[in-house]
């Protein structure tokens, strides 16, 4: 068996990944890759620990995950949409109405 | 169309909190210490633990499967909402669903 | 009659309702609120004098009653708010004296008033009948916050009858120069009212309970009072009975407070000899009289009042001779004469203030009421240069006024001969006895008769005596009985009154014909407010320590035939020059010294450049450290704190990626300090 901390540092790397492309990508379809990349890397770290217990409970949640993140996709890419249809870009660095 | 390239003309320097935040995650997962992983038995098949308690056999697996029968479930009912919501957010004024 | 001390608070009632009657119904009433006013004091004299009465000669010859308390205290320390009615002999017979005086000029105004047309009389009824009440409520009050509260209210009414004839350009700010001075007086009249209930806890004026008696068992050791300023007990009472003189100084126009009664007499006569003669001005030594108990227990005190007393005498007399108007001339002599009372009270005379009080009050009414005479008849001209030879086509009033001046100038056997008398007697024997500095005191009192025989027969020569000098005064407008009964009822009472407490008769034959003293010796003992209590105060050498030098019924001669003779040398000087058909002024040729005369020793200028030198700059001072400091700091706290909001805002740029940076860095920080101090590592 492998241990369970390389799971974890592999959901880390992962999380840390996708963080990365929330900071510092300004294209809107490129930020929602990023937020799928973090939450598949929860998904590793569930599973992980499922293994880790011996319980199937972890899968189940892994798998409603992954259903949630599709999901989310899809509401995401709606958003996209609107947004372009307002600000005529999906420069995520565009749209700043909301401000001081 | 051009294959894809490294993007290189982005504003890198925020990234750096995403660095560190990995530097001490991995700090605190490689210096916790974990007991041995129970896995599951040997030869186990997961599906078909999933396709018994499907039919009402539970007894037929050792698994605890009952779990995933309400994931399937709610993540169907889940889905479908999604499916509309996107389709509302798509629709154009006076437009048709696509 | 024990019930007749229940209706005492009606004394003050009755002109109240006057006054309501006279300010919403007045100008439907014939004679616009008179009647009113008139049968409202008649009401309360007549029960006044059924009071002094009871008091006299009743078994239950005293109340003390609380009416109503607003705060009370109990305990240890007790302290209590009220207002209460206190009758014994002193505020029995100022009862009689305010209410006839009050009731007189009520009947006068009908012919100054009503009968010379004067508009807005509702106004001015009202306001006599607000004064006499105030007045009459400040007599009989039960304890120092009382006094205090219906000493402030004759002021405001003082004001108001002032500023009767608003329209013009003297009246309103004369009246604004009498509320500000005594105001000023007040001020330290009001500290020392809360001196004393934080010394005391109470401020009754007669009992046992009451603060001159506390004060003294205090001063013999057996009962514990707060001093303040580290001072002693004797000293606390008396920076005490100065801070209270200070209103009495106010009120009773004595020097420095003296500048606001003559330009008062821009108000009308009749107000004139009400409040600025007989009765408001009465209420500052009404007062010192009133907590003679207290007074009595400082040397200090008594010094300064009765030196006080002396020099205003003086000074006020030096300047009434040279005044050219009728009523300045009387104003002055008001001034001079309660420096005779201050002087009384200082020197341990205290019947003879009270003796000195009563007279005054009705020959200085009756001299004021016969100036309002001749000052309808010469059409409202004052101006004694431009009368002259009225004592043939006025007589009535000519008699009246020469009854009222003699007793003004104290000639024997009117009424201000015995009282003026008696004042510089008691204060000789007791500065004889071992104060010296009494004796300063009765140098200028006894200077100040001569001047006051001289500015009197002044006045009545000039005014009466000679022959006309304008066409006015050769053919006076005639006045009706509404003027002339007033005059006489006073006029004879100037003459007889005298009788209530002849002094020097009874140390010559020992009848007991000193009425005046046996009456206000006559009070409950429970009160300790009698003669006797505060003789004995006084001579205690713990207290004010007065001894009384025996000077025998020859010295008392001298004294007497002193004074008269001085009085007599005034008068025959002032008849000898003006007592002429086309007298001159004579005071011309005092040169340089009329002018500091007629310019009152420029005390006005002075009191205006105190005012407009000395306060507005510091009081500017004081605003720009309130604007600018104090209001700086307040406006520099808000200011930081939206200065600090405009910048921390910024970071709400709307961009989500910054959120997100700032969200990472935090999660990176917080697991961080969870990972070090949970030992996580």
């Amino acid at each position: 068996m492998i241990e369970t901390q390389w799971y974890l540092l592999l959901s880390a790397a992962v999380f840390s990944i996708g963080l990365f492309g929330i900071l510092v990508r300004d294209n809107a379809l490129l930020y929602l890759m990023s937020v799928e990349l973090m939450l598949n890397a929860a998904n590793i770290n569930l599973v992980a620990f499922s293994l880790q217990h011996g319980n199937l409970t972890g899968q189940v949640f892994a798998l409603f995950g992954m259903a949630l993140a599709a999901a989310e996709v899809a509401i995401g890419l709606g958003i996209i949409l609107v947004l372009y249809r307002n600000f005529e870009t999906i420069d995520v660095t565009v749209p700043t109405t909301m401000r001081w | 169309m051009k294959r894809p390239r490294l993007a290189t003309d982005l504003d890198l320097a925020p990234g750096i909190a995403a660095l560190a935040l990995f530097g001490v995650l991995a700090a605190v997962f490689l210096t916790a210490s974990f007991d041995a992983p129970a896995g599951f038995e040997a030869g186990l098949s997961v599906m078909d633990g999933i396709g018994y308690a499907l039919f009402d056999l539970v007894e037929q697996s050792p698994l605890v499967t009952e779990g995933f029968l309400f994931a399937f479930l709610a993540i169907a009912v889940v889905l479908d909402a999604a499916l509309d919501g996107a389709l509302l957010l798509a629709k154009r004024e006076g437009g048709d669903e696509s | 009659m024990t019930g007749i001390y229940d209706f005492v608070p009606v004394i003050a009632l009755l002109p109240l309702v006057s006054f309501v009657v006279a300010l919403f119904a007045g100008k439907y009433l014939p004679k616009k609120g008179a009647l009113a006013g008139i049968a409202a004091t008649g009401g309360s004299l007549v029960l006044s004098l059924v009071v002094a009465l009871t008091v006299a000669t009743g078994k239950t010859a005293g109340y003390n009653e609380t009416l109503y308390t607003f705060l009370e205290a109990k305990g240890a320390a007790p302290f209590s708010l009220e207002l209460g009615v206190l009758v014994d002999p002193l505020s029995a017979l100022m009862l009689v004296i305010v209410s006839l005086i009050s009731f007189l000029v009520h009947v006068f105004s009908l012919g100054y008033m009503n009968d010379e047309g004067e508009t807005g009389l509702p106004r001015y009824y009202a306001g006599l009948g607000l004064f006499s009440f105030s007045m009459l409520a400040f007599v009989f009050a039960s304890n120092i916050l009382m006094a205090f509260m219906f000493f402030e209210l004759v002021g405001l009414c003082s004001y108001l009858l002032i500023g009767f004839w608003f329209r013009e350009a003297g009246p309103p700010s004369a009246a604004k120069k009498a509320f500000l001075v005594t105001r000023f007086g007040d001020y330290f009249f009001l500290v020392g009212v809360v001196a004393i209930f934080a010394t005391f806890g109470t401020g009754a004026f007669a009992g046992s309970e009451s603060f001159p008696h506390l004060a003294e068992q205090a001063l013999h050791g057996e009962h514990a009072v707060n001093t303040f300023l580290g001072l002693g007990e004797q000293a606390w009472f008396t920076v005490i009975g100065l801070l209270v003189l200070g209103g009495v100084m106010g009120k009773s126009a004595q020097f420095p407070f003296h500048t606001w009664l003559p330009d008062a007499m821009e108000g009308p006569t009749p107000v004139s000899a009400l409040i600025h003669a007989a009765t408001m001005v009465a209420a500052g030594v009404f007062l010192v009289a009133r907590m003679y108990g207290f007074y009595a227990l400082s040397p200090t005190a008594l010094g300064v009042i009765a030196f006080v007393g002396g020099f205003t005498a003086l000074f006020a007399a030096t300047m009434g001779i040279v005044k050219q108007e009728l009523k300045q001339v009387l104003a002055y002599s008001t001034i001079s004469q309660y420096g005779y009372m201050m002087l009384a009270l200082g020197g341990g005379g205290y019947v003879a203030a009270v003796f000195h009080l009563t007279t005054h009050a009705v020959f200085k009414a009756l001299l004021f009421l016969g100036a309002g005479s001749v000052i309808i008849a010469m059409h409202h001209n004052e101006n004694m240069w431009d009368m002259g030879g009225l004592k043939d086509r006025m007589p009535v009033t000519y008699w009246t006024f020469l009854a009222g001046s003699l007793a003004l100038a104290g000639i024997f056997p009117f009424a201000g001969f015995w009282s003026k008398d008696e004042v510089l007697y008691e204060t000789l024997i007791h500065g004889l006895g071992e104060s010296p500095l009494l004796l300063g005191g009765y140098a200028m009192g006894l200077l100040a008769v001569a001047f006051t025989g001289f500015y009197t027969f002044r006045m009545v020569f000039l005014t009466f005596h000679g022959k006309p000098r304008t066409e006015v005064a050769e053919d006076p407008e005639p006045v009706r009985w509404n003027v002339k009964g007033p005059l006489v009822a006073l006029g004879v009472l100037a003459t007889t009154l005298g009788a209530i407490n002849m002094v020097p008769i009874k140390k010559l034959t020992g009848a007991h014909i000193d009425y005046l003293h046996q009456f206000l010796d006559a009070g409950p003992e429970a009160f300790l407010t009698n003669v006797h209590h505060y003789g004995e105060l006084l001579e205690n050498p713990a207290f004010a320590g007065y001894g009384a030098a025996d000077i025998g019924t020859s010295g008392l001669l001298i004294s007497a035939g002193l004074s008269l003779g001085l009085a007599l040398a005034g008068a025959g000087l002032a008849y000898r020059l003006y007592n002429v058909p086309e007298p001159v002024e004579h005071t011309d040729r005092l040169g340089r010294v009329k002018t500091l005369l007629m310019h009152n020793y420029y005390q006005d200028e002075f009191q205006v450049w105190l005012a407009t030198g000395l306060t507005v700059p510091l009081a500017n001072v004081a605003n720009t450290f309130d604007q600018g400091i104090i209001d700086g700091v307040v406006d520099g706290i808000s200011s930081a704190s939206r200065l600090a909001g405009r910048g921390v805002r910024r970071i709400q740029t709307g961009v989500v990626r910054n959120y997100a940076a700032l969200l990472t860095l935090g999660l990176v920080l917080l697991v961080a300090f969870f990972g070090v101090t949970g030992g996580w590592f």
